[in-house]
């Protein structure tokens, strides 16, 4: 399995490039790899504005939100023990974007109100979900999850009438203030998840054989859900709710390099970053000069994604719902 | 290993154990029998702390149990249950090295060749790298006996850890019990075959509505009054050639 990963690993790695040099050309105006080039070097030419202006914060912003959704995703399996948990499916983001809504209404002089708000409406929306049988059930749990995404998605229609903001999810006209917040936040998220990756292979065993180790699982548990939830939030906070990365990603990372979270979270985060750069550049590109968002995108990869991988039973190849 | 007035009672239920008072020998296989529902299994996470004590105390080495950090405690007490579950998929070597988490930091990744001695005492060595879902049920049971091994403690803890076994690995499990205890373990086990308690135990508690009926050597308790008092069924002791004395359960007067 190792080697095998490793020829996955290379993979994602080449077309994460390829992608990013595709995203770097492509839009309104294609550049071709010349003309990239000469926008490399003359600082004053309108190729190096689009490009550093618009496309470069676009593409880190996509980069960072990919590896954040999917490995909030991969976190949230773990703890949940439930292969399909993301904090999209179970209201996590939609509160998260309900409550950047409330606060936007609000609060509007509140430093840094985005992220905090997010951040809040995240924190609600888990208590929520483990504060009754939720987490001792998995279908439950999904049910539950899926109510509250509900409930929040009404909520912030309901609100958004009266709104000036209102969240499209998208990464178009991002600035590099809203890319460096998503790199500070992501990066750090990313970097704890990468630490605490053993955590969540612990989380396999059932709770009575941790604590025979020795193992404090509710720190471990709690930790893992506040991280996943932290990083699910951030890209609500700066794009908006994107569903499905955090269920698709994991899920086909399993197949690829196995089930040892030390392997599958650094893969699932470059594979949720390629995946939401292709996403993104693809919906920029194929109705030009309109485009579809990155939420749409992931909805209509995403939706059958997760019809096919419950349908079929092997989909979750060695992962039981208990 | 001692119980000292232990009691511990269910929420809203009758069960439970009360008033325990007993000594589990160091370096000897103890078996805990009785009818079901006595309480053998809540006995047995008592003594793993897995369930905290009512009144009364546990104690090892001297120390009570609740003073131990659960660290310490897992350093000093394993429990091998009666059905392990993996939510996920896990190689042997990756179950056996969660044994070894008690000598670790958290953030510290087990390295492989730690388990190297257990995977061997166990007969998994070749099997290291195969996933445990893939075994069979008596295979699997030795990578949680493995795993419990792992934690090197001066008690290993056993619920039913033959269920799941034919008749051969039976044997060989309990064989491998005796061995462990010859080291100075204390092995405490719960068993529903009388007879393989009888063979395989160096001591017997025999339990009964959460009370300790008695406890001493096989040869003394080898009573049909007495598991009969305790069981509540007829019980007769006949003696099989070349096995000895064999506990039956004889019909009822009543029955045909």
């Amino acid at each position: 399995m190792k080697q095998r990963a490793n020829w996955w690993y290379g993979g994602i790695l080449g077309l994460l490039l390829v992608t990013i040099a595709l995203a770097l050309m492509a839009g309104t105006v294609w550049l071709g790899p010349r003309q990239l080039s000469v926008a490399l070097s003359d600082h004053g030419s309108q190729a190096f504005v689009t490009v550093f202006s618009l496309r470069v914060p676009r593409i880190l912003s996509s980069l960072v939100c990919g590896g954040s959704l999917a490995v909030a995703g991969a976190l949230f399996q773990a703890v949940f023990r439930n292969p399909i948990a993301d904090p999209s499916i179970l209201g996590i983001s939609s509160a998260a974007d309900f409550f950047k809504l409330g606060g936007a209404m609000l609060l509007p002089w509140l430093p840094g109100r985005e992220w905090l708000m997010a951040l809040l409406g995240g924190l609600v929306a888990l208590v929520i979900l483990t504060s009754g049988r939720a987490l001792a059930d998995p279908y439950r749990l999904i049910i539950v999850g899926v109510a509250l995404d509900a409930t929040f998605v009404g909520l912030q229609q309901l609100l958004s009438s009266g709104a000036t903001q209102v969240s499209h999810s998208t990464f178009n006209g991002l600035t590099w203030a809203d890319a460096t917040t998503l790199l500070v936040l992501g990066v750090i998220g990313l970097f704890v998840a990468l630490l605490l990756a053993p955590w969540a292979n612990y989380l396999k065993l059932t709770d009575a054989a941790l604590k025979n180790v020795g193992v404090p699982v509710k720190v471990i548990r709690w930790s893992l859900l506040l991280l996943g939830m932290t990083l699910a939030t951030s890209v609500t906070a700066v794009v908006g709710a994107i569903p499905f990365v955090g269920i698709v990603v994991p899920n086909v990372a399993r197949r690829l390099v196995g089930h040892d979270y030390q392997t599958l979270i650094p893969f699932s985060m470059l594979a949720g970053a390629w995946l939401m750069l292709a996403a993104d550049t693809l919906g920029r590109t194929v109705i030009v000069p309109s485009e579809i968002s990155a939420a749409t995108m992931m909805t209509i990869i995403g939706g059958p994604f997760v019809i096919i991988l419950l349908q079929r039973g092997r989909g979750l190849h060695g992962m039981s719902i208990r | 290993m001692e119980c000292q007035y232990v009691s511990y009672q269910y929420p809203h239920q009758s069960t439970g154990i009360a008033d325990v008072t007993g000594t589990f020998p160091a370096g000897q296989v103890t078996t805990i029998i009785g009818p079901n529902g006595a309480g053998k299994s809540t006995l047995l996470k008592l003594l793993a702390r897995q369930l905290p004590v009512a009144s009364g105390q546990i104690t090892l080495a001297g120390q009570s149990l609740n003073e131990y950090t659960a660290k310490t405690l897992a350093q000093q007490v394993a429990m091998v249950t009666q059905r392990h579950q993996l939510y996920d998929d896990m190689t042997v070597s990756e179950v056996v090295r969660t044994g070894r988490l008690p000598y670790h930091g958290l953030l510290q990744t087990v390295p492989a060749a730690e388990v190297t001695p257990y995977l061997a005492t166990t007969g998994l060595t070749s099997l290291a790298d195969e996933h445990v879902q893939n075994l069979s049920g008596g295979q699997q049971q030795r990578v949680w006996l493995a795993a419990a091994l792992a934690q090197e403690p001066a008690v290993l803890l056993l619920d039913e850890p033959t269920t799941y076994l034919d008749v051969h690995y039976q044997q060989a499990l309990m064989q491998q019990l005796r061995q462990l205890a010859a080291t100075g373990m204390t092995v405490i086990q719960v068993l529903h075959d009388i007879n393989q308690a009888f063979r395989f135990s160096d001591w017997l508690w025999l339990i009964k509505q959460g009370q300790l009926v008695t406890q001493g050597r096989p040869e003394a308790l080898r009573q049909a009054d007495l598991l009969a008092a305790t069981f509540q069924t007829p019980i007769e002791i006949v003696d099989v050639p070349r096995l000895g004395p064999y506990i039956v359960q004889v019909p009822e007067a009543s029955e045909n």
